[in-house]
């Protein structure tokens, strides 16, 4: 079965991205998509732009795989651009026409956020197409592990997303079952209005949500029959380790967000 | 001090919240440690719910359980380290991403140290079959493979005890075979309670328990259940047709394991013997 | 109805490195009053074939024929309406409040009036001896219930053909034995039944043909007597026995089902 890639997926190959521990790409990601906001120049915007251009070159995605990953928030990159280069008022006035006015300065902030937004969802998909996602539940479960103490459940959110990531493909494969099953019994999901749509689909989302809290269940039974019980006292099968590679790779991180704060 | 029994039970009983009627009614039986014991009966009878309250997943309503000597209910961490249960559908028991993980999870729960936990890991994959597999998705497995995984995931713990709830009912012909045999080379080596509509699979347990409405009506050999059709019919259960054939033909004597038994047995006892080379 | 599939071919994820051919040329028939059975394991390609009897999945190549009309002619309503396709684990496709408005859900697909519908519902849910059921929650029933009520959904579509995917699996003795009947009840009513099973013993039974599928391929289709004599690794434990028998010399024909092999056997017993 071919999954479309989309935003978000991992891409297995070998490369030094793929091989650094999830906590110092976890980390590395933070940095800059919290820095980013603090870049207020073009110049800057362009140095993060060379340095994520640099590693998805280092990550061996290939350049047009990564732009698909990406396809998913084009829109919204595309709206953000159009709303401020239309109702800004800034600067000169570049075209007129009736109402519509087009002004330099909106041009100029437009193209700047839609980069600060692409630049912030290429930081992010650089992370989860050089992270395996169970790895990154652990890095997460790790990075989280000190807010524990203020009683955030990070044993338990690595968890779910853990469950998540198993169940996700059983419940695809469920809901085609269902939808196949459906239509053998004369629905169709393709006519109609939205509304009739909605209505469509109500024989497959009630099944698929009575199955998975079935699932659910037995999966409780599994677990807790399997002497789970919380975070507490376990350890791991699956070990990180925090090298010096890591430690550079942070730093490096930090050294170019300086820079394109600075610029 | 003798050894405790394996598992022993008395005067269990246990009504599900809200539910007049209850789904067990003083049920009791003892299991020596490498007993292998099977439990049939029609569905609602109660065979689940008393596996479920012999590791401790269910509270018995009153009567005792003993697992190895401890209390399910106030000792639920010692009794699911001896004890491990497959159920109906693996599907919902995996819990990790990856084969290899999901076979750790459990030691990762007894909080096992991690060189440790490698070792156990590759020698429960290897035990059930499945080395090469590591690093599979489980939903890419079939049915078979998935019970096996699970079952690698209990072997890994090294439980004294098997509770097997109808591990083969959602599998094909050729997923049964798979995990059948994976069972039969764990017998003696573990004390084990198996679950299932299928008799064949029981033929040569040490014993039979049957449970009907809440109760356990009998407790026998596999030869004394097969012989009495009364005792079969009462309780909705279907003996595997070879040995219909030979009932049928009044050989209940012999129980056939193959049709070439059959086929000898009835040779052997035909008066047209004769006729043949 | 005569349901005939010719040269079926299916290629999933054509063109790309997991290309797999699932059917390599099936062709099969199955007319009225008669129960076509279909034994295969898993990867021998029967959840493929029986998507392509009401056109769900789209042949490669070959065609479907319904009385010798082609299918993809049809409309694809009036295709599965004639065509009812029962998936193995139904009931996971169970959604409506009550058993009733569950299987009214295929008939009221169809437009029928309300009174006709009611019909259709009651005659269903008597058919699979569920009709006590009727303002139960499916969800609050009996794994064997369940299996009823779902298989009555499509019986309310009054299908010509029922195809039923390993119907019987998971289930306890008693239910299977119940859904045995109900396969022979619908074949005296003229209903043409395809049952798709890996459990020979029970297929024997009630099969007026048999289909062995393997890899993609029809191995042997024939009459049960022809096809288990020919396919021993495929046989039940009845033709077993008298297969061993016979490989002895004796001559005791080729029985399939249970009572005819005991018969046979019997007359043994007795010289």
């Amino acid at each position: 079965m071919s999954v479309a890639r989309s935003f978000g997926q991992f891409y297995p190959v070998a490369s030094p991205l793929h091989a650094l521990d999830p906590r110092a790409k976890i980390l590395s990601t933070a940095v800059l998509l919290l820095g980013l906001f603090f870049v207020d120049s073009a110049a800057g915007l362009g140095l993060v732009a060379v340095a994520v251009v640099a590693l998805v070159a280092v990550s061996r995605v290939p350049p047009l795989t990564f732009l698909r990953l990406l396809r998913p928030v084009a829109f919204i990159v595309a709206l953000t651009v159009f709303f401020q280069v239309l109702f800004s008022r800034e600067g000169e006035t570049l075209f007129a026409w009736g109402i519509l006015e087009i002004h330099e300065g909106g041009v100029r902030l437009g193209l700047f956020l839609g980069g600060r937004i692409l630049l912030l969802v290429s930081a992010a998909a650089l992370l989860t197409a050089t992270t395996a996602p169970l790895a990154l539940a652990d890095g997460l479960e790790d990075l989280l592990s000190p807010l524990k103490k203020l009683r955030f459940p990070a044993h338990e959110v690595a968890m779910m997303m853990t469950i998540a990531l198993r169940f996700i493909p059983t419940l695809y494969e469920e809901s085609q079952k269902i939808t196949k099953a459906q239509a053998a019994r004369g629905a169709d999901f393709a006519e109609g209005g939205p509304l009739s749509r909605i209505r469509t689909t109500i024989p497959i989302l009630i099944p698929l949500t009575v199955g998975a809290f079935r699932r659910a269940d037995e999966l409780a039974e599994a677990m807790e029959s399997r002497g789970y019980r919380g975070g507490e006292g376990r350890t791991r099968y699956r070990e990180l380790r925090f090298r010096q590679r890591d430690a550079i790779a942070l730093a490096a991180t930090a050294l170019v967000l300086a820079g394109a704060i600075l610029l | 001090m003798p050894d405790p029994a394996s598992i022993s039970c008395e005067d269990l009983s246990y009504a599900y919240p809200g539910e007049a009627e209850p789904a067990l009614s003083g049920v009791g039986f003892e299991v020596r440690a490498g007993e292998y014991v099977g439990v049939v009966g029609p569905n609602g009878g109660g065979k689940s719910t008393l596996l479920r309250l012999l590791n401790g997943l269910l509270a018995a309503g009153s009567g005792t359980v003993r697992i190895a000597g401890h209390d399910p209910t106030t000792e639920p961490f010692e009794v699911r380290q001896r004890v491990g249960m497959l159920f109906q559908n693996p599907e919902n028991g995996l819990v990790a991403p990856f084969v290899e993980d999901d076979v750790a999870f459990g030691l990762e729960n007894l909080g096992v140290p991690r060189g440790e936990m490698r070792a156990r890991v590759r020698g429960a994959i290897e035990a059930v079959g499945l080395a090469g597999y590591e690093r599979r998705e489980p939903h890419t497995l079939s049915g078979g493979e998935k019970q096996r995984v699970a079952l690698a995931g209990l072997l890994a713990l090294e439980p004294e005890i098997l509770l097997l709830d109808e591990p083969t009912s959602m599998l094909d012909a050729a997923g049964r075979r798979e995990v059948l045999d994976r069972l039969r080379g764990l017998r003696r080596e573990k004390t084990i309670l198996h679950v299932t509509h299928h008799l064949e699979e029981l033929l040569d347990a040490d014993r039979i328990l049957v449970m009907n409405g809440g109760e356990l009506v009998a407790d026998v050999y596999p030869a004394q259940l097969i012989s009495d059709p009364d005792l079969l019919a009462r309780n909705y259960l279907v003996l595997p047709p070879l040995l219909r054939l030979a009932s049928g033909l009044g050989l209940e004597a012999k129980k056939p394991r193959t049709p070439e038994d059959l086929a000898r047995e009835i040779q052997h006892r035909s008066p047209r013997r004769t006729e043949a080379r | 109805m005569r349901l005939e599939l010719r040269h079926i071919r299916h290629v999933y994820s054509p063109g790309t490195p997991f290309q797999v051919e699932a059917l390599r040329g099936v062709s099969l028939s199955v007319g009225p009053g008669e129960v076509l059975g279909i034994i295969g394991g898993t990867g021998s390609g029967k959840s493929t074939l029986v998507q392509h009897m009401n056109l769900l999945l789209e042949p490669a190549g070959g065609k479907v024929l319904v009385d010798a009309v082609d299918a993809t002619t049809l409309k694809k309503s009036e295709l599965r309406r004639r065509v009812g396709l029962v998936f193995q684990f139904p009931e996971a496709a169970l959604f409506a409040p009550t058993v009733w408005e569950d299987v009214a859900f295929a008939p009221r697909r169809l437009g029928l009036e309300e009174a006709e519908i009611g019909d259709r519902v009651r005659e269903s849910l008597a058919l699979v001896g569920a009709d006590h059921l009727k303002d139960r929650s499916p969800f609050a029933l009996s794994g064997g219930e369940q299996r009823r009520v779902a298989i009555a959904g499509v019986l309310a579509m009054g299908p010509e053909v029922l195809v039923l995917d390993e119907p019987t699996s998971g289930l306890d003795p008693a239910s299977r034995q119940d859904l045995l009947r109900l396969i022979r009840t619908l074949r005296d009513t003229g209903t043409s039944v395809v049952l798709v099973s890996h459990d020979t013993d029970e297929i024997a039974e009630v099969a007026d043909r048999i289909c062995i599928l393997e890899k993609g391929e029809v191995r042997a289709i024939g009459s049960p007597s022809e096809v288990f004599y020919a396919n021993p690794d495929f046989a039940p434990a009845t033709v077993s026995t008298v297969a061993a028998l016979n490989e002895t010399g004796w001559d005791i024909g080729h029985p399939v089902r249970f009572r005819e092999t005991l018969r046979a056997l019997a007359g043994l017993m007795e010289g």
